[in-house]
């Protein structure tokens, strides 16, 4: 082993100039690699950021207009989910998947505290909730099951409401243990959440009980969310959604395959096509760094080629006394395996202290959709599998690289070698 | 016999073909110190370029030590170069970016041997040839006569059973000639090598025991020279 490096180094030493410029086309390859996937990912981390931040086996239902005429009735008509569309999603022909179903109301109304006031969306909502969309709390709790039994009138903001309601640069904590003043009512803040770019950021909670009897909302329902089991696949979960839609607009005397009578916004397939998108992603990038690294390695085939040419002479001096075709193989495969590994190894970690840098910089920075704040890059970083993988590709470059000089090398017969200059 | 050839025809095909050997029969026993002498051109090269399974023949028999050279695989006959057969070349053919010692050493690497006992071993048959001193010198520090003298090194390092040398004193001048000419009796006398030198020069030839004429791709006549009398010029001087 020692020995093949010597070897190595005496071949780099004496070419300095050239195995430095190979060498830069490696490292420009990997580098650009690299960094490429870090910012692939930094990207996707930001666009699905949605995808992990819901328990993502639920699905939701909402209503809507009817786009066909159905039963004796028109087309365009207001299709209202109510109670009786969760006694039918509870009930026995869904049961194998459907695990917990819960509901929620909601209505637009005007918050103040002292003299500030904003508006926001009050839901009416089950503790279950928190759960299923993996909200976040900033202070004190989520809406519980006593508030649901005893109707209470108590209320969770979202961070940025309460710091609408509070003077300026307090902290939405304050607002804990507080009464404010929801539309004609006074609501006791029991929570504070993190504000949601995603979902928007005035949505507040209550119990599902007190709002539905304050507003009088009968049985109308805003929407009806629910978890589900054993649907793996994305056609499992089409089918499934054709049943659910198929069952709903059917109670509600609309066709049975009518979209738009009512909206299934199904988190699992959801994700499951964001995945695919990331992977479709994730494929061309590294395309574009496999292509920007085959430059790197005709660079270093290129000079192999030339190298073993120069040489010619001594590895005809090398056979006379012995060297095996193997061993000039060996030579230069070690070669240039080495100066691809090497200077592939710089790429990589120039490239991985520049996704550090884009997270310090453009990481940091958000660009503004819709009033909206959203990070353009979130994380720009490739893991430990990436770097690995990049290893794989290293050493399997360079071997590339040096087969064909290295075969080349090998096969010139000791009396032809000799006679090169 | 240690070396036996019969029959054996070479002719080079790039472009006009060219009978070069044709048909050589020729024994050397061991522990012979023979020289092998024609005009430019004659065919000593590609003789002793077969010789030492440099480059392969048509048609023809040669054995070392009773072994048939033929057919061989590259990795055999690499095989067989390093363990049985030392090489001498005109142009010295040491590699330029090693020492001498690492130029010493280089065949016992390829038989896999350590790296403590080849680089003492080296040392050692350096110090047998006067050049302790020059270990860690590099070819271009040296005179021809130095570099021949590592080449003889290198060589005799694996211990083999024939030293072939295709005109070892072509690139020196006389006095150096006759110093390398002398050390290669002294080493066929006192380690009994079996030596084969190719030259065209007479007063090299004169050097040997035995003198093979080759003229046209034929062996011709075959000299009885223990006596060191066929040079014009007397036993002892190398004319250039
Ligand atoms: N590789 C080769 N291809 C073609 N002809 C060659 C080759 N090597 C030698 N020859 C020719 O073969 C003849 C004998 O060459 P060589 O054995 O080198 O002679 P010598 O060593 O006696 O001077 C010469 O005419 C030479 O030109
Ligand atoms: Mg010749």
């Amino acid at each position: 082993m020692r020995d093949i490096f010597t070897e190595i180094w005496e071949s780099v030493r004496r070419n300095k100039l050239r195995t430095s410029l190979t060498g830069f086309a490696v490292s420009w390859g990997i580098f650009m690699l690299i960094v490429l996937l870090g910012a692939g990912n930094g990207l996707q981390n930001a666009f699905f950021k949605g995808g992990d931040q819901f328990a993502s086996n639920t699905m939701m239902i909402g209503g809507g207009y009817t786009s066909k005429a159905y039963d004796g009735l028109k087309e365009g008509r207001r299709i209202s989910i109510d109670d009786k569309d969760v006694k039918l999603i509870e009930g026995d022909a869904f049961a194998t998947n459907v695990e917990q179903v819960i509901a929620t109301v909601s209505t637009g109304e005007t918050a103040s505290y002292g003299k500030k006031s904003t508006s926001l969306t009050l839901e009416g909502n089950y503790p279950e909730r928190q759960q299923m969309e993996k909200i976040e709390l900033v202070a004190g709790r989520y809406i519980n099951s006593k508030d649901i039994a005893a109707k209470r009138k108590v209320v969770v903001l979202p961070q940025n409401t309460a710091e609408a309601l509070l003077p300026a640069f307090s902290q939405a904590q304050d607002l804990l243990g507080r009464h404010i003043k929801i539309g004609q009512f006074s609501y006791l803040v029991v929570g504070i959440t993190k504000s949601d770019r995603m979902m928007g950021n005035n949505m507040a909670a209550a119990p599902f009980s007190t709002i539905k009897t304050i507003y009088n909302k009968g049985e109308d329902l805003d929407d009806i969310t629910f978890t589900f089991h054993g649907l793996k696949t994305e056609k499992a979960n089409e089918e499934f959604e054709e049943q659910l839609r198929a069952a709903v607009n059917l109670r509600h005397r609309a066709a049975p395959d009518d979209k738009r009578a009512i909206w299934i916004w199904n988190r699992f397939s959801q994700n499951l096509q964001m995945n695919k998108v990331g992977a479709i992603i994730n494929v061309a990038l590294w395309i574009i760094g496999l292509f920007t690294l085959l430059g790197g390695i005709v660079g270093v085939s290129n000079i192999m080629l030339i190298t073993v040419k120069e040489r010619t002479h001594e590895f005809g001096i090398r056979k006379a006394i012995g060297a095996k075709p193997w061993d000039i193989t060996k030579l230069i495969l070690a070669e240039s395996v080495t100066i691809t590994a090497v200077f592939g190894y710089i790429g990589m970690f120039l490239g991985m202290l520049t996704c550090r840098l884009l997270d310090k910089t453009l990481g940091q920075s958000t660009v503004s959709i819709m009033d909206d704040q959203i990070a353009m890059l979130v994380n720009p970083s490739v893991g430990l599998d990436v770097a690995i993988e990049a290893t794989i590709v290293l050493i399997v470059a360079g071997s590339i690289a040096g087969l064909f000089p290295a075969r080349k090398a090998a096969r010139v017969r000791p009396i032809e070698a000799l006679r090169a200059e | 016999m240690l070396i036996e050839l019969k029959d054996v025809n070479k002719t080079y095909n790039n472009g006009q073909p060219l009978h070069v050997l044709k048909g050589i029969d020729l024994s050397i026993d061991k522990g012979e110190f023979v020289s092998i002498m024609g005009a430019s051109g004659s065919g000593k090269s590609t003789l002793l370029n077969i010789l030492g399974i440099l480059d392969n023949y048509d048609t023809g028999e040669y054995y070392i030590d009773g072994r048939l050279i033929k057919g061989l695989s590259e990795k055999q006959a690499a095989d067989y170069r390093n363990r049985l057969i030392g090489f001498i070349f005109q142009s010295f053919n040491i590699i330029g970016f090693k020492t001498a010692v690492e130029n010493v050493e280089l065949p016992l690497f390829y038989q896999g041997v350590s790296r403590s006992k080849r680089h003492e071993m080296a040392m050692e048959y350096l110090d047998r040839l006067g050049l302790a001193d020059w270990a860690t010198h590099y070819p271009n520090e040296m005179s021809g006569g130095q570099k021949q003298r590592v080449a003889i090194a290198r060589a005799l390092i694996t211990k083999p059973k024939i030293i072939l040398a295709d005109e070892p004193t072509g690139a020196l001048d006389s006095k150096t000639s006759e110093e390398v000419m002398q050390l290669l009796g002294r080493l066929n006398r006192e380690e009994g090598v079996t030596i084969i030198v190719v030259t065209h020069e007479s007063g090299v030839a004169n050097c040997t025991d035995k003198i093979v004429h080759i003229k046209d791709g034929l062996i011709g006549r075959i000299e009885d020279n223990r006596m060191h009398r066929a040079s014009v010029f007397g036993a002892d001087t190398i004319m250039k």
